[in-house]
């Protein structure tokens, strides 16, 4: 295999990377920061994609355009989910445990919800629309012009989460959080604000990953579920609540799946995903990019 | 007056009498002439087998449902009863479609069963039918091994691997393909449309310069096409579902790979992918497919009820059989009556016209409809191979994508 070679085969690993990154974007908002397993990730993104494919195919409006639609909408949705179901849990549940499978149950139930009311809306077909999909040359490769749109994107959201966390009084607030939710109530930071506006912004995030994946992938209801998946072992690798480490645990998989399929063969994908997945959690179980604060 | 009806006579009490036992007797059969036929069936709604359930299978068992109740109901030996479809969601899971069809056919007691969708779900039900002495004609299952369980109520509508992979190879020699790559979903579909299409390149001289297998969901196939692309073949085979279909022509486009023949399977057939590929860059792809409205009178009448009552369009491979199954099983009710085995015996010994042709049963399988290979060509999904069959001449060097 020539040199040239390689580097196309590396570049389309870290564009899937790309893609399973900004999906973890959204979940380790939610996970890493609130403790919400928010196992209906996959349908909320499902929900943007196909909000994404009806304007497009049913008024002709432009899937970039919708990025921020989706994103808007899903916000909105996530506030008010958060105020029916996880707001009411965080006063009743008396310790953060006991919060976390409740929200888990909640969040099932969430699952089921969105990815019934979508058949119904639109039924069960299979989805698509020709989006950018015309190769875009880079040196001597070509790649989709959608995914890389979709990589472009991913890169930017996990930066721009990164500053917002790091470098604005919002992220040291939020961060607070992360470290001691009574911590933060202690030093007046409003965590009854804090907390809905992060989960809005999860839900908001998986509204942009399913605008940008309905570009490039059909759409279905049942479509949500893997990308859950994914970004649960993506997020697991890149260390909860962090953000750069998603991306690098994203980039990371999308690599190693495509060196191992090109050796292999696809049916060992996910052998290959969860190897990668038990091997983190055995050596370093606070994730590959978060510094080590105890002993594996 | 009032007299005579306070009080009737003798004679009158005993025609009274007379008429109420005669009525109490025969008022079961009158009342069973007149219910309704009641057929029952599980779908998939949700879940990954959605997209191929709502295109080929479920739409027509409306279809039918509906044209034959608007003609006053299903023709049962002479008289006419309304169709009642008892049905519910499977959820795309095997178990959850054995259970329903026990329910049907074991306390529910319906008067005749139509198929889950797709081979995986017919595996796991044919041998339950074949118990319960229910006549299955499965128009979305493609399996060898099906056919071999030898279940007499079992019958299979689709091609099969067999003379589907012999129709591709014939097709390649036809026109000077010396290579082929192919990839292919690693369950029953696709591992015994693999076998099937290695034994029919036996001593034909082409060779497989690449073959690699998949799992269903695939989000990637970029580097499986990389590699192959490298190899150059001829011809790219895939054993596909629906969204893998897409995935595999959308990175095939990506990544610039031209081969002269892209033959993709389970999907090809589907409006959904000229409407996502786009007519232009639909064109030339080839898949399974067997018929459209041009294959005949039957074919066209039925497009157009399909797009007017369904507001879609029938896909141009299993939709076909579907509609044939039920045209077979229409027939079937109307010289055998509800009488199962009778239905079976019916089924299993004639040889039927419907809008593929004639159909017609050795065992399970099939055997009346050859192995046909569907072409996008200008927007429609042309029947290209064998020539006896076609609907447009195959054009045998795919344009570049568009």
């Amino acid at each position: 295999m020539s040199f040239f070679a390689w580097v196309e085969l590396i570049a389309s690993g870290l564009i899937t990377g790309g893609v399973y990154a900004l999906v973890a974007l959204g979940l380790n908002l939610q996970y890493g920061l609130m403790r919400i397993l928010n196992i209906a990730h996959g349908e909320f993104l499902m929900v943007g994609a196909f909000l994404t494919w009806w304007m497009q195919s049913q008024f002709g409006f432009s899937p970039l355009l919708m990025l921020p639609v989706s994103f808007g909408l899903l916000m909105a949705l996530g506030l008010a989910v958060h105020f029916l179901c996880f707001r009411r849990l965080t006063v009743t549940s008396p310790n953060l445990d006991i919060f976390e499978a409740r929200g888990l149950m909640v969040a099932f139930g969430l699952m089921f919800l969105v990815q019934n009311f979508v058949s119904w809306q639109w039924g069960g077909d299979l989805r698509g629309y020709d989006y950018l999909t015309d190769p875009v040359r880079l040196g001597g490769a070509q790649f989709a012009g959608n995914k890389l749109l979709v990589f472009g994107l991913a890169l930017a959201f996990s930066l721009g989460l990164i500053v917002l966390l790091r470098m604005t009084l919002l992220g040291k607030g939020v961060r607070a959080l992360m470290q001691s939710p009574v911590g933060a109530q202690l030093v007046g930071i409003d965590t009854r604000r804090l907390h809905p506006l992060m989960f809005g912004i999860g839900l908001g995030l998986s509204g942009v990953a399913g605008c940008l994946l309905s570009m490039s992938y059909t759409i279905s209801p049942s479509m949500g579920e893997p990308y859950t998946v994914t970004a649960l072992i993506v997020i697991t690798l890149g260390g909860f609540g962090s953000m750069g480490g998603a991306l690098a645990g994203g980039l990371l998989l999308g690599v190693v799946e495509a060196v191992g399929m090109h050796y292999t063969n696809p049916s060992m994908k996910a052998l290959l995903s969860y190897t990668v997945f038990i091997a983190v959690l055995l050596l370093r179980p606070e994730g590959l990019f978060t510094r080590r604060t105890r002993k594996a | 007056m009032s007299y005579v009806l306070r009080f009737p006579s003798r004679r009158r009490l005993l025609q009274g009498a007379a008429a109420a036992v005669g009525a109490s007797s025969f008022a079961p059969s009158l009342m069973a002439q007149s219910a309704p036929v009641r057929v029952g069936y599980s779908m998939s709604r949700t879940g990954p087998w959605t997209g191929g359930a709502q295109v080929s299978q479920e739409p027509n068992y409306l279809l039918w449902a509906e044209q034959q109740n608007q003609a006053g109901g299903l023709d049962v030996k002479g008289a006419r009863r309304r169709i009642e479809l008892i049905s519910s969601d499977d959820r795309s899971d095997t178990e959850t479609v054995v259970r329903t069809y026990e329910k049907l056919m074991g306390s529910d007691k319906v008067d005749l069963v139509l198929p889950p969708w797709g081979s995986n779900a017919n595996f796991a039900v044919a041998p339950l039918a074949n118990r319960f002495g229910y006549p299955f004609l499965a128009p979305t299952a493609l399996s060898r091994r099906l056919v071999e369980m030898k279940l007499p109520y079992f019958f299979l509508l689709l091609q099969q691997p067999k003379p589907m992979c012999e129709a591709i190879v014939e097709m390649f020699k036809a026109n000077g393909i010396r290579t082929v790559a192919c990839v292919y979903v690693d369950d029953l579909f696709g591992l015994e449309n693999y076998a099937a299409f290695r034994v029919a390149l036996q001593g034909t001289g082409i060779n497989m310069v690449e073959d690699k297998s998949y799992p269903g969901g695939v989000k990637d196939l970029s580097p499986v096409l990389r590699s192959i692309k490298d190899k150059n073949p001829d011809a790219f085979v895939g054993f596909t579902y629906p969204p893998d279909t897409i995935l595999a022509s959308r990175q095939a486009k990506e990544i610039g790979f031209n081969p002269k023949v892209f033959y993709a399977s389970v999907g090809t057939a589907f409006p959904l992918y000229r409407n996502v590929m786009t007519p232009a860059g639909a064109e030339g792809v080839m898949g399974m497919g067997s018929w459209n409205a041009k294959t005949s009178p039957g074919a066209k009448a039925y497009f157009d009820a399909h797009v007017a009552s369904q507001k879609k369009e029938p896909d141009r491979w299993a939709s076909g059989a579907c509609w044939a199954g039920l045209e077979i099983l229409t027939n079937a009710v109307k010289q055998a009556g509800l009488n199962r085995k009778a239905i079976r015996d019916y089924v299993a010994a004639t040889t039927h016209k419907t809008i593929l042709g004639d159909i017609r049963f050795v065992g399970s399988e099939n055997v009346g409809t050859p192995g046909t290979i569907g072409q996008w060509q200008n927007g429609e999904f042309e029947v290209v191979w064998p020539t006896p069959r076609a609907t447009a001449k195959l054009v045998a060097a795919k344009p570049a994508w568009n």
